[in-house]
């Protein structure tokens, strides 16, 4: 039970240092454009696609550690049974956001191979599908978090009703 | 026929949100089903949410979230805030409630290096009311002004919420960032006048102390040096970039979040404190990335039912005068605030209200600034104020209630709504920086 919650853990740090390399990447190009007259190339292509493959990285993790942003006014008011309900419900629908996303995205993910997508301009051509398959499999496995969180909501496991056991690092007490 | 099924949809996207779904799937889901009703086809609507899903935030000026909320995290934890608390409080030895007016002093200055509320409103709670309790400061007066106070940080840049503002709106990132610095600082001034003001009416509610005249040990003295002189740096690189027109906001974001490592790393901040802050940064991004997914399917809703003039011709049919169409706004946002999150309820309102604010002839960039002010004012108000909850966590003091806390926060919530209509009647105190900016 406890590994796609470590894996989630891992997806994520890579994502946070990749938002670190991109602020060295930015470093970079806008000192070689002052002092040298020569921008890193392909800069923009590289951070547009950057945005929003960790965007999709840290989802997993996002909904182990209970951090989507939601509000509790109405189950604050309810008895545990009726609020674990709504629990469910809202993952459930949460299952069904992204298995519609899998399947869109499978399809565009396909295509994008097959043919060779790209995107850009000039020297610098970017293809598609590398992003497109974050999204996809990022998708997945957010379909499958949810999932998880039922289980573990059920079984009693969520720790403060929220959180799955281990989805926070050890040692931060935020 | 668009209209209704829009209607419909922000209804269940109400209910929804009420029972507890998260937002960004409650609005998902409501755009999809929105969609399908519209025309029809299951394939098309489930494709508008894969197309959103990988194109909403595929633009370089998202990357500006993920790398200001890291710079605002190194900062909060290299304990660059106590130093610039202990700075302010001794350039500020002769004032009444002198610790009071520290702490909104100190969270100016830190707003303008991170971009939540709630980071500040953490912090200062740790870091300034134990020193206002140990001075004997009233309760609810000291409460007050810490979360009062963490209200700068969505004013004054960098601030997620006036990213967000800019991105749903077009406007642009640098011209709004630059348009908060003066609504702050009379904002902040304002609080600051409220501080003297109640203390020399009622001197009781925060004595005045002799300071100890213990020499700074020089650890002290170079710990204070560094944070302060770091901040000011980092400030003067950001917010001076942009300005300048040195930086996009994106080189600016870039650049802070470096150089808020390296004053981390300055600080003492080492393997573990920075892999925390990287982890914590990431935990605070992700949700806000994913509404604004979320959200783009939404207006893409919105846009193909024509939800916009639809809901503009029920204000304009009955006949509504310009200033009731305004208050409306402000009592929607403050209900809204004390119900959802700021991000989720600009993503909510902001696609329908600009568009109409743009009809009754407001500059959209004072329209902001007056909304990203009432929204927060959502944040001290009863019974879900996220400000005060915040504040309740982080206060190192079990006796503290939220009663206490809201009931001392209730000038600050007075003063930020005058401070938005002040904003509204002056459109120029917002707009006079962007525009002789570049």
């Amino acid at each position: 039970m406890g590994v796609p919650i470590k894996i989630s853990r891992g997806i994520h740090l890579i994502s946070a240092f990749w938002t670190m390399a991109l602020a060295v990447l930015i470093f970079g190009d806008v000192m070689g454009r002052q002092l040298f007259g020569a921008p890193i190339p392909g800069t923009k292509e590289i951070l547009q696609n950057s945005v929003v493959s960790i965007a999709f990285l840290q989802l997993p993790l996002a909904i182990y550690s209970g951090s989507m942003l939601r509000t509790s006014v109405f189950a604050d008011a309810v008895p545990p049974l009726f609020r674990k309900v709504l629990r469910t419900i809202s993952a459930i629908l949460g299952v069904g956001v992204f298995v519609a996303l899998v399947w869109s995205t499978s399809d565009s993910f396909a295509d994008a191979y097959r043919i060779g997508e790209y995107e850009g301009e000039g020297s610098l051509r970017v293809p598609t599908w590398p992003v497109r398959g974050v999204v996809l499999l990022m998708s997945a496995f957010v379909t499958l978090a949810y999932i998880q969180m039922i289980i573990l909501d059920w079984q009693g496991k969520l720790m403060g009703e929220l959180e799955a056991p281990g989805a926070i690092a050890p040692g931060n007490t935020d | 026929m668009g209209g209704d099924i829009v209607l419909w949809m922000l209804g269940l996207l109400i209910i929804l949100i009420l029972l507890g779904t998260h937002i960004g799937v409650a609005l998902a889901v409501c755009s999809g089903l929105g969609v399908y009703l519209m025309i029809g086809s299951y394939e098309a609507a489930i494709s508008i949410l894969g197309n959103t899903a990988y194109e909403a935030v595929r633009k370089d000026v998202f990357v500006v979230i993920p790398l200001f909320v890291l710079m605002g995290d190194f900062i909060s934890r290299s304990g660059a805030a106590s130093d610039l608390y202990r700075i302010c409080d001794r350039a500020l030895k002769r004032l009444p409630g002198r610790l009071a007016i520290a702490t909104i002093a100190g969270n100016t200055v830190f707003a303008a290096v991170t971009g939540v509320s709630i980071a500040a409103a953490a912090a200062f709670s740790r870091i300034a009311y134990p020193e206002m309790k140990k001075a004997g400061y009233k309760q609810t007066f000291a409460l007050g002004a810490v979360a009062g106070s963490a209200c700068l940080g969505m004013l004054i840049p960098p601030s997620v919420l006036l990213i967000v503002w800019a991105i749903l709106t077009e406007l642009s990132v640098g011209a709004l960032f630059i348009a908060g610095i003066i609504p702050g600082i009379i904002l902040a001034l304002m609080f600051a006048a409220y501080v003297v003001i109640s203390v020399m009416h009622k001197p009781e509610i925060a004595p005045a102390f002799k300071a100890d005249l213990v020499p700074l040990t020089r650890q002290e003295v170079r710990s204070e040096l560094i944070g302060g002189l770091g901040i000011l740096g980092l400030i003067m690189l950001v917010i001076g970039g942009i300005w300048q027109g040195f930086f996009t906001p994106t080189e600016a974001a870039g650049f802070g979040a470096i150089g808020a490592f390296v004053i981390g790393l300055i600080k003492g901040m080492r393997g573990k404190e920075i892999l925390e802050a990287i982890y914590q940064a990431g935990r605070t991004t992700a949700p806000i990335m994913f509404l604004l997914i979320a959200a783009q399917m939404y207006s893409r809703l919105l846009a193909l039912g024509g939800a916009v003039s639809f809901i503009q011709g029920l204000f304009f049919s009955i006949g509504a005068e310009p200033w009731m169409i305004i208050a409306l706004m402000m009592v929607i946002w403050i209900v809204l605030g004390m119900l959802v999150d700021s991000v989720s309820i600009i993503l909510l309102t902001v696609p329908i209200f600009a568009p109409i604010a743009a009809v009754l002839g407001i500059d959209p960039i004072a329209f902001a600034i007056f909304g990203i002010l009432v929204i927060e004012a959502g944040l001290l108000t009863p019974p879900f104020g996220l400000l005060v909850y915040t504040v309740k966590g982080a206060v190192p003091d079990p006796s503290v209630t939220l009663g206490q806390i809201f009931w001392g926060s209730t000038p600050y919530f007075i003063l930020i709504l005058v401070a938005a209509l002040i904003v509204l009647l002056f459109p120029g105190l917002a707009t006079w920086l962007p525009d002789i900016m570049f």
